[in-house]
């Protein structure tokens, strides 16, 4: 068997379409206080956290384009929004190496809220009037809170998703 | 992933692509929808469908556990709105039943050809030794003491107090009351009569001129000195005959005999003999000058005929076809008896 088979690019498909279809059956069924929590959004930004900004962006462009593949908007822009969320939350690694799980989860929400802060704005800027409005104000934190709850469970998945593994610290005995 | 290329240049990369996809799929690219559509059927729904068997369960277990107070309020709601339609239910019927019921006493006292006044019984005798109801019309709809009062199935009893708005009525059964009443022949002959009279007309006298009507007295086949009466009125053209037949055998006052007692009926003529009489004959009441209530109001059914010892007479006991332990609605017959007979 070829061996990109096993490799991150191929991992990214099977968990972001179990992603998308919980989202589909689970998480838009149960909204908190009528806004769905994004769980795709949520896998994009632990994946950032886990492995950066470049595979944040890559991740956040798949798991959107999945998202937009499915749904009604306009094939990209869901992806590119996702993509900008998954790149800031990956901006983590700028500030350490290995971040900590309230670190990773704390960018999780800044990147969760860019990322749904960004499908108006772009749905805006392409000709899709009307998204913007006083209720993203109580939307974009509750989807980017629950990312950031979301985001110590899902750090595993998303190393692994990414082929991203924790570094060992050795100490050095002399 | 993308390891040869630096992180500007993915990001810068992933942007672009957006970008013309945005672009293409705006435009209308036939592509883009086809690749919609086989995604929407041939990539999402086998996941959808397993990911719904894996998760269905445990959503359901969640939702039992998060939302059972909801459920237990929405259950006790709806058992209340349940025994709430049951007791609508109930009102129906009886509203229905309650309609019938008063249908049947107006069809009763509008075939005796009297004014009568509907009543509802209110009240019941405190008193172990009186058979009476109260009823919740008085003096003021015209109601006076010793009018008969029946249900929709026959007599009950007559008006022994009245008030302004109420009136106290003494039940058939109760040992003071007495009525004149006659027996009638049993269902089963006057089906008998009726149907040799139409298929053996012979000994019918009849005289067939317009609107004319002829009483003739019948041979009738009888030991007893039972008197038939047939009247036909027949109109021209002659296809039309209507044949009303009373068989009246005895006489005689019926007395109560107490609660839950059938009635007695004492011969006037104490000459009768007991082969005259049959169980399941009809009794209504006679009628008269001196008697409390107008002719042929049913009051029951001969249901014993006894002979007493050493004598030749016949005690003849009678159920009402009134149900006295369930009387609701009655009407009170506007008939006014004769004074003497209301002190009886």
């Amino acid at each position: 068997m070829p061996r990109i088979l096993f490799g991150p690019a191929f991992r990214i498909l099977p968990i972001g379409l179990l992603a998308l279809s919980l989202q589909r059956l689970v998480f838009a069924e149960h909204p908190v206080h009528d806004v769905k929590l994004q769980l795709v959004l949520a896998v994009v930004v632990a994946a950032g956290a886990a492995g950066g900004p470049d595979r944040g962006a890559v991740v956040g462009f798949v798991l959107g384009l999945l998202y937009d593949l499915n749904g009604t908007t306009p094939l990209g822009l869901v992806a590119l929004a996702y993509g900008l969320g998954g790149m800031t939350a990956g901006y983590v690694h700028t500030l350490v190496s290995e971040p900590q799980w309230w670190m990773a989860s704390i960018f999780a929400i800044i990147g969760a809220g860019v990322g749904e802060l960004a499908v108006p704005f772009l749905g805006q800027m392409i000709g899709d009037s009307g998204w913007i409005t006083p209720r993203l104000l109580v939307q974009i934190p509750i989807v980017a809170a629950g990312a950031g709850l979301m985001c110590p469970a899902l750090m595993p998945i998303s190393r692994w998703m990414v082929g991203v593994k924790r570094r060992k610290w050795k100490v050095m005995v002399e | 992933m993308f390891a040869s290329l630096s992180r500007r240049r993915v990001i810068l990369l992933v942007v672009l692509t957006c970008v013309l996809l945005i672009t293409l799929d705006k435009r209308g690219n036939p592509v883009i929808d086809r690749a919609r559509g086989v995604f929407a059927t041939l990539i999402m729904r086998p996941v959808d469908v397993a990911t719904n068997t894996l998760v269905l369960p445990i959503e359901r277990a969640w939702d039992g556990i998060t939302h059972y107070d909801d459920l237990k309020k929405e259950r006790d709601a709806l058992y209340d709105q349940v025994q709430h339609m049951r007791g609508n239910d109930v009102k129906a019927q009886t509203a229905i039943l309650e309609a019938q019921e008063l249908l049947r006493i107006t069809r009763l006292s509008s075939a005796l050809g009297y004014t009568s006044v509907l009543a509802q019984v209110v009240g019941d005798s405190s008193s172990n030794f009186q058979n009476t109801v109260e009823i919740n019309v008085g003096s003021s709809r015209g109601v006076k003491v010793g009018m008969p009062v029946t249900d929709g199935a026959g007599l009950i009893g007559k008006v022994t107090k009245v008030f302004p708005d109420h009136s106290i009525v003494l039940l058939a059964t109760d040992p003071s009351y007495a009525i004149a009443a006659q027996i009638l022949a049993t269902p089963e002959e006057v089906a008998e009569v009726i149907a040799t009279s139409v298929t053996t007309p012979s000994g019918v006298t009849e005289t067939e001129t317009a609107s004319t009507s002829t009483t003739t007295t019948l041979p009738f086949d009888q030991p007893d000195p039972a008197v038939s009466t047939t009247s036909t009125t027949s109109t021209l053209p002659p296809s039309t005959t209507t044949t009303i037949l009373e068989i009246v055998r005895e006489s005689g006052a019926l007395e109560g005999q107490g609660n839950g007692r059938p009635l007695v009926l004492r011969f006037t003529d104490s000459s009768s003999a007991v082969t005259s009489v049959r169980v399941g004959a009809i009794v209504d009441t006679a009628g008269g000058n001196s008697s409390l209530a107008p002719h042929g109001i049913p009051i029951g059914i001969v249901t014993r005929v006894v002979t007493e010892t050493g004598s030749s007479n016949a005690v003849v006991e009678v159920t009402l076809n009134a149900r006295l332990e369930r009387l609701n609605f009655v009407s009170v017959l506007l008939f006014e008896p004769n004074q003497n007979a209301v002190g009886r």
